[in-house]
């Protein structure tokens, strides 16, 4: 029974939510009768989303599968939808259906989990997809809110790099496995950095490389970040060398600095960063009303619906989290961060206790792009780093996001099955 | 083993991870208390404002229900009397504040509370999309007759119930019109007097002889005179350094006494009285009814502006007797000395927001008159109110006589140097359903007994 209450959790603030939203706009007494409830545009995608979400969490417990995982990721995206329904109530119903599509692409994941493991065995086709995937907007990429990584087709847009992600952590997950040993052999020393031969980090450098491409070319920095961050991850998690680390930091510095002098849109962003108060109504204005939010939202918050976060432009995708701390204060931030904390956590619970190498790495790939992912937004919405556009994990309003993130969970709680059986 | 290498090194990434997400916690912490302050007052923060334009502003009415400001479905702000209530409305805009009720009752029309900011979303629960109604104790007929009785001269008219002091009119010209005061804005801040100012309770007059009443209170009081005593006006009077007081218009009012002496408004003997009280008497008079101070609150009335008593010669405190030299009072002030004499010496503490009344009709708050202080004793109120009355009846006055209404009153005159004689009349009337004093000035109108007292004369017959 325990393994079912967490449903209430996610469930509640779904149903609470939108009953407080509903209630807001028909504030006549009476208004609320059962067939005008069942008239709602969004009732069938939420009592869809809803029914699948129980028979995800059937399916894990029966498979014996993790069970706790699930509901906290249902928490997150609940408390998204609530506040999207809020911010953009035209966006509920595609929310609600992309929750449904997700949630249905997470089941095909754990039926087809030895298929995925076993493209595990091909790291360079992996490698080469991921590169061709990201390489498409370069090629057939429509530019949207300023960064040119979205494929247009007929009436869906996707972005590419959000796909991406799943293959980079499968490759790097598979080569690093293969080539642990390897890497960490020392055959070379240069100052006091050991490195092995270059043939073999050639592709850690490729993937450094193409997250810059990324950074220059399509102005995806927050894509380009959350790859090069994962790369450079992934690659000490299996080797425990700290050369590549530094190499790593020596590369993207230098990066940086060549994209500051070179591109004005990077420079742009980075100078926001040091002083938004320099223009705060023309390029800072996004990153200042975020800031007024956090400091209008205070401990409390201003209630549920009584804010303002429409002074902030794209809150309901990159900036949702600054509309969730102004709406429901300090407490509602703090809970959602402990949601990714928690969620890392269990995932790391299940990393560990896998059996083999790769998917050790799998598991740890995936628990650290999630929570790097929520890191780099929401540190650039409140401005601790400079902001990269990037959506908020399971939160934000995106098929795309929320495709690929339900993927990546499915691909780890295959991995907890695992850790039954071996 | 490699296997417990590889378990180590990803627990260390993740342990690095896990840090860097608590040091965001901790700024967010950092963000959303210690630095919330500053960006909450950012004057580029538009959210406050946001908040307030979010509520439905309240209604404001008359004694008898008559809207005076209202919000229109477009948002705007409408005042449906315009000039003729700018003085008790005031106004409220985005850019340029609020006076008036608008300022004064500004948070009640907005329905906030003064502890509702720090409640977070507790005051939600208290906060309604409407704010309060406001009834005022104007009654929009004496509004009327006060406004058009200054037919477009300068001046202001102020008329409390006597018993309450609840405000019945209070009208002050040149007036502006709240209805589109922000796009004339630019040309109305650089007037220096203009239709900004509310002359009733920041407009500063010398009294002229409308302060007579008071004097004849202090020098029977002081025991400077008394009723009996039989005053010669030869139609000036010495009052030393080569400087003499004169009657208006040359008279010469021979044998009078006190009563007499204020029915014709007789300044030698007055100018007599000044100086029998002496600084330290007439000071003490002018603290007892209240020139000293100012008001706060729904009304803000300026404190008169008083002679330095104390280095007063002979001359300067016969003027002062007389309502002239550096002694300056508002219109207000006035209508509150008025007061003293028809309540039976006590004056009221003058209200303008009679009850606050929540959108769905609840009575939030109901103001209870107050007695703002007592000037005089019954007994020498009622002697004053008698001489008033013979004013009226005999004297300067009998321009205010309404038939069948027992009115008091005292007219001035008074010098100034900005051009023409300030018309004054100030006075009570004794209506069937109230009594009322006011104070009436005209700027620069000349005779207060045919200026002044006519505008009385009508706004009694508005209220009978």
């Amino acid at each position: 029974m325990r393994k079912w209450t967490l449903m209430l959790a996610p469930i509640g603030i779904l149903i609470a939510g939108l009953m407080v939203l509903y209630l807001k706009a028909h504030p006549t007494i009476g208004a609320v009768r059962p067939e005008l409830f069942l008239g709602l545009s969004y009732f069938p995608w939420l009592a869809a989303a809803i029914l699948i979400a129980f028979f995800v969490q059937g399916v894990l417990i029966h498979r014996g599968m993790d069970h706790l995982i699930f509901p906290t990721v249902l928490l997150l995206a609940s408390v998204g939808i609530v506040e999207i329904a809020r911010l953009k109530p035209a966006l509920l119903a595609p929310q609600l259906r992309w929750l449904c599509i997700a949630m249905v692409a997470l089941l095909v994941v754990l039926r087809l989990d030895s298929c995925i493991k076993r493209a595990l065995d091909y790291p360079y086709l992996l490698g080469i997809a991921c590169v061709g995937l990201l390489g498409l907007p370069l090629l057939f990429g429509t530019e949207i809110g300023g960064s040119r990584n979205w494929l247009v087709l007929g009436p869906m847009s996707i972005q590419p790099s959000e796909f991406g992600k799943i293959l980079i952590v499968l490759f790097l997950a598979a080569y690093l496995s293969d080539h642990r040993r390897v890497l960490t052999l020392p055959s070379r020393r240069i100052l006091f950095l050991r490195l092995p031969p270059v043939r073999f980090i050639a592709p850690l450098i490729c993937i450094w490389s193409m997250a810059v491409l990324m950074f220059v070319v399509e102005r995806d920095l927050g894509s380009a970040l959350l790859f090069f961050g994962i790369a450079v991850i992934m690659t000490y998690m299996a080797t425990g060398s700290r050369s590549y680390a530094f190499i790593a930091i020596v590369f993207i510095a230098a990066a940086a600095a060549i994209s500051y002098t070179a591109f004005g849109h990077v420079r742009v962003r980075f100078d926001i960063w040091l002083d938004p108060w320099q223009d705060p109504n023309g390029q800072a204005y996004q990153v200042v009303q975020s800031l007024f939010a956090f400091a209008a939202g205070g401990v409390w918050g201003t209630g549920f619906g009584f804010g303002h976060p429409g002074f902030i432009p794209e809150v309901h995708t990159d900036f949702i989290f600054s509309a969730i701390a102004e709406e429901m204060g300090l407490i509602a931030a703090l809970m959602i961060m402990a949601c990714y904390i928690m969620i890392f956590w269990r995932a790391l619970q299940i990393t560990l206790a896998c059996s083999r190498e790769r998917e050790m790495l799998l598991g740890a790939g995936i628990s650290v792009l999630n929570l790097m992912q929520a890191f780099i937004i929401i540190a650039g919405v409140t401005k601790f780093l400079p902001l990269t556009g990037i959506t908020l994990p399971f939160v934000s309003y995106g098929g795309s996001s929320m495709l690929s993130g339900f993927i990546l969970l499915g691909m780890l709680l295959s991995l907890s099955k695992e850790q039954k059986h071996g | 083993m490699a296997d417990r290498k590889l378990r180590k090194q990803i627990l260390q990434a993740a342990s690095a991870c896990m840090a860097l997400f608590g040091v965001l916690a901790l700024y967010i912490v950092y963000l959303t208390t210690w630095a919330a302050e500053d960006l909450s007052s950012n004057p580029l923060n538009m959210r406050s404002a946001a908040a307030r334009a979010d509520i439905w502003r309240g209604t404001i009415y008359d004694a008898s229900g008559t809207v005076l400001a209202e919000t229109a479905d477009d948002g705007t702000r409408r005042y449906p009397f315009g000039k003729m209530m700018a003085a008790v409305t005031g106004y409220n805009g985005e850019n340029i504040g609020s006076t008036g009720v608008e300022g004064h009752a500004n948070r009640a029309l907005l329905g906030l509370t003064d502890d509702m900011q720090r409640m977070g979303p507790l005051a939600q629960l208290l906060q309604t999309g409407r704010g309060n109604d406001v009834r005022l104790t104007v009654d929009a007929n004496a509004q009327k007759a006060a406004y058009e009785g200054l037919a477009g001269r300068r001046g202001a008219v102020v008329v409390l119930d006597a018993e309450t002091g609840a405000v019945l009119a209070m009208v002050s010209t040149p007036a502006y019109d709240p209805n589109d005061i922000e796009t004339n804005w630019k040309v109305l801040s650089k007037q220096a007097d203009g239709a900004l100012l509310n002359r009733c309770v920041q407009g500063l007059y010398p009294p002229g002889s409308t302060i007579k009443p008071m004097i004849a209170d202090a020098a029977l009081t002081e025991g400077a005179t008394d009723e009996k005593e039989v005053f010669d006006c030869t139609g000036t009077l010495d009052v030393g350094g080569g400087h003499t007081i004169g009657e208006s218009h040359g008279e010469v009012h021979g044998k009078v006494t006190l009563r007499d002496a204020v029915t014709e408004s007789c300044n030698v003997t007055f100018g007599t009285l000044g100086m029998r009280l002496g600084d330290a008497k007439l000071k003490k008079a002018y603290e007892r009814f209240g020139f000293a101070e100012g008001i706060g609150e729904d009304i803000v009335m300026e404190q008169s502006h008083l002679p330095d008593f104390g280095k007063l010669s002979n001359g300067d405190q016969a003027q002062v007797a007389i309502g002239q030299g550096t002694l300056l009072v508002t219109p207000m002030h006035m209508a509150l000395l008025a007061d003293a004499f028809a309540n039976g010496g006590r004056i009221m503490k003058p209200y303008l927001v009679q009850q606050v009344v929540s959108p769905n009709g609840m009575v939030v708050s109901e103001t209870q008159p107050s007695v703002w202080r007592t000037a005089t004793s019954p007994e020498m109120a009622a002697i004053i109110d008698s001489y008033m009355e013979r004013v009226v009846e005999k004297g300067t006055g009998r321009a205010a006589h309404v038939f069948g209404v027992r009115v008091t009153g005292k007219t001035g005159t008074a010098e100034n140097p900005a051009g023409a004689d300030h018309a004054w009349f100030i006075g009570s009337a004794d209506l069937p359903k109230r009594k009322i004093v006011f104070a009436v000035l005209v700027e620069n109108g000349g005779g207060g007994g045919t200026e002044a007292a006519p505008i009385a004369r009508r706004i009694i017959e508005s209220l009978a």
